[in-house]
């Protein structure tokens, strides 16, 4: 039994005038085929809109209204703005740990870089509205509060926030694929075991245990998983960046607030 | 430019993933939101002000409609007083009225009644009158036989039966 685990593969590797290196990897390429979709199907979807909806409209209409409602629940009303990205965010997500299943793309959310950055752009978010509303001292000085003491705790969950975002999410997807291709292996193992005493040496190194049995296995880590770190993903991007945007009158919540992931 | 060079590591973070992703996501974002969230919250926003145009059109229409009808039921109500009242006056008047032809009949009866009356009694002294005239002529009559001749006993008889003879006679 081997089971050889990596990272994503490098496609291509382009050198910028030999300064730097850009690797082009098959998370890139399942990003950009996620980012192709959701656009197209945006485009197609979002067209022809009439006041008396057919099937179609009324489920995209439905979709919508729950990312709106979504938004407008968790975030409170005033911060419906944020609705198309956290749409944007939500449906990357998904739609990132669900191409895997396609056998062609390896999952983006696979990569850590991909969680990383959208576990920084929530960062940066909180922070430049942090920013906006309290100005720059303030922000620092939120990280005083509510005592002086608690700075350097303040500090460490300001930091800590992003890195359990990204490591939550990249670790229940590509710890899947992992799981999933180590019980690929051992079914092989086995099956092999259980064929073993055939002498064609053709019947018996077919893996007859993968068929069917990594079915269920991928039902959980990447129909149910993939669907769970989509909304705790977007979930917490919303609870970061709407503590950071209070409501346009109650200007109170300190900067550094945002509860710990 | 290199072709399949290899595998990233496992946990990793490539800066030039990160800066792709990146540009997906805000690419994404930005699609969406002119493509599908816009178009599709302003759809539903104004199917919504439709709607409620409705309900607002329906509901004073509903208003003005019950108004309507407060204002003729109370038309209707008076309208019904009023014809009673008419009837009633009118009852009243034609009782009224009936009363009188009533007691000017009664009038007029007793006034023939006592016209005939007079009349009888007028008619009854004209027939004594007569009566007494015609007694008188007769006792002047009868003075007149007794006076111009020497009555006998036996020829007042025959006399007396005369003249009523000749009075029957007279009366026929």
């Amino acid at each position: 039994m081997n089971v050889s685990i990596t990272g994503p593969r490098i496609l291509m590797e382009i050198d910028v005038f030999g300064y730097f290196r850009i690797s082009i990897t098959q998370t890139v390429l399942a990003s950009f085929a996620v980012m192709i979709t959701l656009c197209i199907l945006s485009w197609r979807l979002g067209k022809n809109l009439q006041k008396r909806p057919g099937r179609r409209q009324v489920l995209v209409e439905k979709g919508v209204s729950m990312i709106y409602n979504l938004v407008s629940d968790t975030m409170g009303s005033h911060n419906m703005r944020f609705a198309p990205y956290i749409g944007a965010l939500f449906l990357s997500s998904l739609l990132g740990s669900l191409i895997s299943t396609t056998g062609i793309f390896r999952s983006p959310t696979a990569d850590l870089s991909t969680t990383v950055t959208w576990a920084l752009m929530t960062t940066g978010l909180v922070w430049y509205h942090n920013m906006k509303n309290n100005g720059f001292l303030g922000w620092l000085k939120g990280f005083a509060q509510p005592v002086a003491v608690m700075t350097p705790i303040n500090i460490v969950s300001e930091i800590a926030q992003p890195i359990s975002m990204s490591f939550r999410h990249f670790g229940n997807i590509a710890g899947g694929s992992v799981l999933t291709a180590l019980v690929y292996g051992g079914l092989a193992s086995l099956s092999s075991l259980l064929l073993g005493w055939i002498p064609n040496a053709l019947i018996s190194s077919i893996p007859i245990l993968q068929v069917g049995v990594p079915a269920f296995l991928s039902m959980y880590f990447d129909l149910f998983s993939g669907g769970v770190q989509a909304l705790v993903f977007v979930l917490l991007t919303m609870v970061y960046v709407g503590a950071a945007c209070p409501p346009p009158q109650e200007n109170e919540l300190p900067a550094g607030s945002t509860p710990a992931a | 430019m290199a072709f399949f060079t290899g595998f990233e590591s496992f946990i990793g973070v490539n800066f030039w993933t990160c800066l792709f992703t990146l540009c997906n996501l805000i690419i994404l974002t930005v699609v969406m939101k002119k493509l599908l969230f816009k178009p599709v919250k302003k759809m539903i926003d104004s199917r919504q002000q439709e709607i409620d145009d409705m309900y607002a059109s329906a509901n004073e229409s509903k208003e003005s409609a019950r108004q309507l009808r407060a204002e003729y039921e109370g038309k209707l109500a008076q309208t019904e007083a009023e014809s009673e009242k008419i009837l009633r006056e009118s009852y009243r008047k034609a009782q009224l009225r009936e009363e009188e032809i009533l007691r000017q009949a009664q009038d007029k009866a007793a006034q023939t009644l006592k016209r005939a009356d007079e009349q009888t009694q007028m008619a009854k002294k004209r027939a004594m009158n007569e009566i007494k005239d015609e007694v008188s002529v007769m006792a002047v009559d009868i003075a007149a036989a007794v006076l111009a001749r020497d009555i006998q006993a036996g020829e007042h008889t025959q006399m007396i039966d005369s003249f009523i003879k000749h009075l029957g006679e007279q009366d026929d």
